[in-house]
Parts: structure tokens; C-alpha cells; sequence
């Protein structure tokens, strides 16, 4: 991602790790630097500050168990006034959502990812195709025999 | 190093392994990045002001909803700047950024139409899909011009 | 809760963070001392409420949408009033904000007014449907009055009118009507004339409400206990005189200047529009045809009920062109009657192309404001939309009738 002007970035972390806890992430991230601040949440970690200390610090968190963690960058920082909850008042933003959906998907993604790294053979996936009219025929042809 | 756009624009997964193999992701997180830090101007929550849907002309004709509009003027700059394109769809899961279909339908015809290479997929729900997903995803970044190659 | 109280206004929308208006209405929301929230809701919701709802959607946050309806009706989030907008011209989007409107009126007694928006949507605009919305919140006691007590007057400075109502006990017993030329001395005159009809002196009144665009002003100068924006005191007013304050009904107010279309239901404003494009809609067109036809206005309606609107073209998008078919047709030999009779066509028609696109329109639908005493404006309107219009009694004092009605909400028994 291009650098900003302002200098500074906003990554979410998200840990789908069966190793490393939320916690352990954000320890590494407390012992490593001073100038960023980091925010807990129920779906990751945020983390801003200056963006070559994040892009750092979070490559270091990421180290922890590299196919289970998975960040990409935040629009807003943590608590940003004009976007969080106590401001506006309310349910979820909707961003959420969205990610919501997508952090159920990142245990499939991390094996995956493992399976990649040891060179495990992709097999070839069967969709079930569209059921083809004729066969649809001999199949209520079928039952009304029955 | 590619510029790879991707569709749904605030993806954590294609962020993700676009950075993890290698490439630029072109999300639209740093495009509010941008907006919301922009001094002197105070419209909140995303800072997009009346001008914005007029920056989306370029993208939409003016019968064209302003909140479709105002989105383009933040994923239309992505798809000009993008060297590459990954799609995946899942209409069923996309809020926010990418809550309206108009903007959505529109964002992926632009990019197919742009004649970049694009890898369209979709969202993997079983470990067998989630491996193709991967895989077809590294296959593809592997594809493309890295920086260090050139 | 009190008239001082913050309103806690819902914001289901989609669209508004993005066309650049999200500031304009959290403006015109202040400006009323309300606040938007987006309503607290069941995450796990937004995967089911397509089907319970029963829309599907191809744009999700549309789904959000309906989950925030729902949260409001359920009393998951707990607010005060509704304001469910979306983008203009997104069909999509249209159909979930009609049906989500009428599901949260339907379920529940808060508030709701709905609206569609272009990035140049101001909040000057969003006024006031935001002060209909807050009034209906903070005055809900006071809207659901259906008899007028006491002896209270009403008072409506309109843009070309100001007319005065005096009511005592559920009676009209003197009104006033005169064209608007200083606000405060024009509203002065319509009252002092009401006054002697009534025989009544003016310290034996017991209560003032005014509105119209001169509330404020005659608020101030004559006491009144009521100062209210039209939207809501119309909706009243012409349930009221129609006879019909239960279930639903549409009003239409063709004003000197501008038109308002509002659908209500148990008297109580839903949707609305206000303002056609141009003068061209509105009695003041109406008074220039009259004019160069050589009659009263009073006598124009009668002679467009004796016309064929069909055999002269008009065109009242725009109120010079209007004129220039007028002059043009009448040049060309057309007969009075005809020329009378398409120039209320026009007006109506304008009417339906403009403004009756965004609101129901359902039975009852109620004419009132100066034009629809000119008998051609009520029958174009009946034959474009194929259905009976109702012509209250009195319906040129509407907004005074209302205003007097809802002020004796203020009598002391």
C-alpha cells in the first residue's frame, strides 16, 4: 500500500491461530515500541503510529505464526470520533460485517496456506453441476411410477 | 512489484495474501486513510463532501445515484492506478464500502473492461475450496512482474 | 418526553456516508436538538432478515437497512423517531425504503419520515422533515387531538396569503383572508377581520398556534403558544376539515409558491414532498392565466370546468414558457374556457410528474391551499389520477384551521 502523507497508518491484525493468543500479540507489540498505540478488539489488534514502525512491528507479529495471522490496513485509527460506536452511538460499523464473514473463513485460508508451504498437490475440487433436464425428467418420471 | 486491485475492495484476506506474496494491494482502506486526514475538511464520518459525487462523473453519468457516485470517487482513482485485478464475489456479505450493488457492478465491469489481467474466484467455504482459493491466488501473484525480477 | 429533551432520531439509511449529505443531516438534526444514531441491532440478524423481512436485495447495506428497522420495532435500539433515506433515483433502494417505512408505522407508534437525497441536498432541505419528525416525537399528545376546545386562533403567513381562523369549541366562527404584503401587519389585518366575524374580543382568546413561512415572526409578535412548521399543522388540518383523522389519507396543498404532497396516516404526516420546480406548478400561474384571460381568479376554475384542456398544447414546467402557450394559443383563436382548462391541467400535471412520484397516494386524497377553490384544479387532478378528490369545506384556511386546533392543545380545562 502507498505511503500517506500525514506519515502514519493504521493496520488491523487479525489472529486465527491455534499457537498465539490475541495476547501474545499484543505483548510483542508493547515490548517492541513505545510511539504506536495499539487497541484490543473483539475480531484483532489495531495498530498505529508512524507507517514504517507499524509495517515493522506487525511483520514482527505476524512472525509469531505467519499463516494464521492476517493483516491489511484500517481507514480509521482506533476510536476515531467520527467512526466509533460512543460517538455516533449504535450498533456495529458496518465495515463489521463484512469482515465478520470473512474472519470465518481464515482457518481455511491458514491451512492452506500451510498446505501450500509444504508443497502438499492440489486436488482438483467438484462443484455439483447444473442437473441436466433429461435426467430431471427420468427422475419424476420415477417417483410418479413409484 | 504489481499494483493489484481488489474486489471486494476492503478485503482482509486479499490484502493480505496480495502483501504476503509479494505485490501491492490496492484497497480501498488507504483511500479513507487519505480522505479522513485530509486538513480543512469537516464532513464526517468519511469526509466525502458534495464535490466528491461530482469526482465520481468521471466514472458514472449524472443519473447515476450520488452514493454510487461518491463510491466511485474512491474505488474509481484504485481501478485507474491498478496493474492487475483479483474479483472474488460474494454479494451476500458486502457491507459498507461495498454495501451498494450498483457501485459493485459497476466496479467490475470497469476493471474487466480495463484489459489488465484479473483472476476471478470465489469465497472458498470448505477446506478442498479454500486450498484451490490459494492456491490459484499464488499461482496468479506469481504471474505478475515483481519489482526484484525487473 | 419534554419539548426541551433531545430527540434520538434513528438514521436508517444507505447511501448518505457516501453522496457527501451525512453532514447536512446531522446539521439539520442539531438544529432541531435531535441526534442521528444508527440503531443498536442483533449482528446474527443481518443473516435472516431478507427472508423474514421478505425483500431480497442485491445491495447489502439495503439489508442493514431493514435490520435497523427491525431493531427499532423489536426495541433492541431504543430512539424516538425514524428518518429512512437513500440515494434519489436508486430504485433498489426505493422499494426498501417505502416498505421499511411502512413496516416501522405499521409495528410500531414511533415517528418515521423518509426521504431521497442528491449530493445537493442541503440542510436547509432536510429542515423541515427533521422538525416534522421532532415535533411529532415531542408533540405526539398534542397531534393526536382530534377536536378543537376552548377559543384559540390560528394563524398562517403563507408566501402570496395570510390567512386567520377562529375557533371556539370545535367551530370555526371567524376567518381571515389577505394577501401577504408585510408579514406581521398582513396577519394583523387577516386576524382583526376574523375577529369581527366572530364578534369575539381579541383578550378572550385563549390560545395562538401560527405557521406557515412567517411563524416565526408572528410567533413571536402575537405570543403564540404554538409555533409550527406547515408540513405537520396542514396534515391536521386537512384530515381535520375532511372529516377523515383515522387510517390514511394524501393531502395536496397547491400554495402561491410552492406545492406540498403529503401522505399521512392517523393525521400524522409520513411522506412528503415539498416545492415543484417551478412557479409554473402553483397558484401564482394560476392568478397570471386568470389575469390575461381577463377574469377574476374566483371565475377562472369555473371556466375551466367548461373547457377541454385537450385542445390547447401548455407547458407549465416553467412559468414563462406557460405563459408564452397561453399568449401563443389564445393568438391562435383558442376559446377561454380551453385556455382555463389546460392551464389547470398543467399545474396538475406538474404536480403528478414532480411530486406525486414520491409519496402513496391513497384514499382519501385531499385538495387543499387557495387553488383548489378554482373548481378546474380539483377535476384535472381527478381525471390525471383517475380517482375522486376531496375538497374540504374551508380548505384555503388549513393551515389557520390546523394551527388553531393543535394551539387548544395549550387551553387549560
Amino acid at each position: 500500500m502507498g505511503a500517506h502523507e500525514d506519515g502514519t497508518l493504521t493496520k488491523l491484525v487479525v489472529i486465527s491461530s491455534d499457537s498465539v493468543l490475541p495476547i501474545d500479540a499484543a505483548l510483542e507489540i508493547y515490548e517492541s515500541e513505545t510511539n504506536i498505540t495499539i487497541k484490543e478488539t473483539c475480531f484483532g489488534t489495531m495498530v498505529t503510529g508512524p507507517e514504517d514502525v507499524v509495517n515493522r512491528v506487525v511483520k514482527e507479529v505476524v512472525k509469531l505464526d505467519k499463516n494464521h495471522i492476517f493483516v491489511k490496513e484500517r481507514g480509521f485509527p482506533p476510536g476515531d470520533d467520527r467512526r466509533c460506536r460512543a460517538g455516533r452511538g449504535g450498533g456495529p460499523r458496518p465495515g463489521f460485517h463484512f469482515l465478520r464473514n470473512e474472519i470465518g473463513m481464515l482457518p481455511i485460508i491458514g491451512k492452506a496456506l500451510d498446505d501450500y508451504d509444504n508443497n502438499v498437490p492440489l486436488e482438483k475440487v467438484v462443484r455439483p453441476e447444473k442437473l441436466k433436464v433429461s435426467h430431471l425428467k427420468d427422475i419424476i418420471e420415477s417417483e410418479i411410477t413409484r | 512489484m504489481t499494483k493489484v486491485f481488489i474486489y471486494p475492495t476492503n478485503s482482509l484476506i486479499l490484502s493480505d495474501l496480495i502483501e504476503r506474496f509479494g505485490h501491492t494491494p490496492l484497497a480501498v482502506m488507504g483511500e479513507i486513510h487519505d480522505k479522513i486526514t485530509t486538513i480543512g475538511i469537516d464532513s464526517p464520518p468519511l469526509n466525502i463532501t458534495p464535490e466528491d459525487p461530482k469526482h465520481g462523473l468521471k466514472y458514472a453519468a449524472v443519473e447515476v445515484p450520488a452514493g454510487v457516485r461518491g463510491r466511485m470517487s474512491l474505488i474509481g482513482p484504485l481501478i485507474d492506478e491498478a496493474e492487475a485485478a483479483i474479483i472474488v464475489d460474494d454479494a451476500a456479505i458486502s457491507f459498507g464500502c461495498m454495501g451498494c450493488a450498483r457501485t459493485n457492478e459497476l466496479t467490475k465491469f470497469l476493471t474487466r473492461d480495463k484489459g489488465i489481467p484479473v483472476l476471478e474466484l470465489v469465497y472458498p467455504y470448505s477446506d478442498a475450496e479454500g486450498k484451490e482459493f490459494v492456491y490459484k491466488i499464488s499461482e496468479f501473484l506469481d504471474s505478475l512482474p515483481k519489482e526484484d525480477r525487473s | 418526553m419534554s419539548e426541551e429533551d433531545q430527540v434520538k432520531v434513528a438514521l436508517v439509511s444507505c447511501g448518505s456516508e457516501f453522496a457527501g449529505v451525512q453532514s447536512q443531516l446531522d446539521s439539520a438534526a442539531e438544529q432541531v436538538n435531535a441526534k442521528l444514531v444508527y440503531p443498536e441491532m442483533d449482528i446474527s440478524s443481518l443473516d435472516t432478515i431478507e427472508m423474514e423481512f421478505g425483500l431480497q436485495v442485491a445491495s447489502a447495506d439495503l439489508k442493514l437497512m431493514m435490520a435497523r428497522a427491525k431493531a427499532v420495532v423489536e426495541g433492541t435500539a431504543r430512539v424516538d423517531g425514524v428518518f429512512v433515506t437513500s440515494c434519489f433515483r436508486c430504485a433498489e433502494a426505493a422499494i426498501v425504503r417505502n416498505e421499511v417505512r411502512r413496516y416501522i408505522h405499521q409495528n410500531s407508534d414511533i415517528p418515521v419520515i423518509s426521504y431521497s437525497f442528491t449530493e445537493r441536498t442541503t440542510a436547509a432541505t432536510l429542515l423541515t422533515r427533521m422538525e416534522a419528525l421532532t415535533t411529532i416525537a415531542r408533540r405526539k399528545h398534542l397531534l393526536a387531538r382530534e377536536k378543537q376546545t376552548g377559543l384559540t386562533v390560528g394563524l398562517d403567513s403563507g408566501s402570496t396569503t395570510t390567512k386567520a381562523a377562529i375557533m371556539r369549541d370545535n367551530e370555526l366562527i371567524g376567518e381571515g383572508w389577505v394577501p401577504t404584503v408585510n408579514v406581521v401587519e398582513s396577519a394583523r389585518k387577516a386576524y382583526d377581520i376574523a375577529l369581527e366575524q366572530a364578534g369575539i374580543k381579541e383578550e378572550d382568546v385563549q390560545a395562538i398556534g401560527t405557521t406557515g413561512y412567517g411563524r416565526f415572526l408572528l410567533g413571536e409578535h402575537f405570543n403564540a403558544q404554538l409555533v409550527q412548521e406547515e408540513i405537520t399543522v396542514n396534515s391536521k388540518g386537512a384530515v381535520y376539515l375532511a372529516g377523515t383523522q383515522k387510517g390514511p389519507a394524501t393531502v395536496i396543498d397547491i400554495g402561491g409558491m410552492d406545492n406540498k404532497a403529503i401522505s399521512v396516516e392517523d393525521g400524522i404526516p409520513g411522506m412528503f414532498t415539498m416545492g415543484g420546480i417551478c412557479a409554473g406548478a402553483s397558484g401564482r400561474f394560476l392568478e397570471m392565466t386568470a389575469k390575461r384571460l381577463g377574469v377574476e381568479i374566483t371565475e377562472l376554475g369555473k371556466l375551466a370546468v367548461k373547457g377541454m384542456q385537450a385542445k390547447v398544447e401548455m407547458n407549465s414546467y416553467c412559468i414563462v414558457f406557460g405563459i408564452q402557450s397561453l399568449v401563443n394559443s389564445l393568438a391562435q383563436g383558442s376559446a377561454a374556457q380551453d385556455v382555463a382548462a389546460a392551464a389547470c391541467h398543467s399545474v396538475v400535471e406538474q404536480i403528478f410528474e414532480q411530486q406525486l412520484q414520491e409519496v402513496e397516494v391513497k384514499e382519501p386524497l385531499i385538495l387543499v391551499g387557495g387553488s383548489s377553490l378554482i373548481e378546474g384544479i380539483p377535476k384535472a387532478l381527478g381525471d390525471l389520477l383517475k380517482i375522486d378528490v376531496v375538497v374540504p369545506p374551508h380548505s384555503q384556511l388549513i393551515g389557520a384551521v390546523g394551527a388553531a386546533l393543535l394551539a387548544s392543545g395549550y387551553v387549560e380545562d
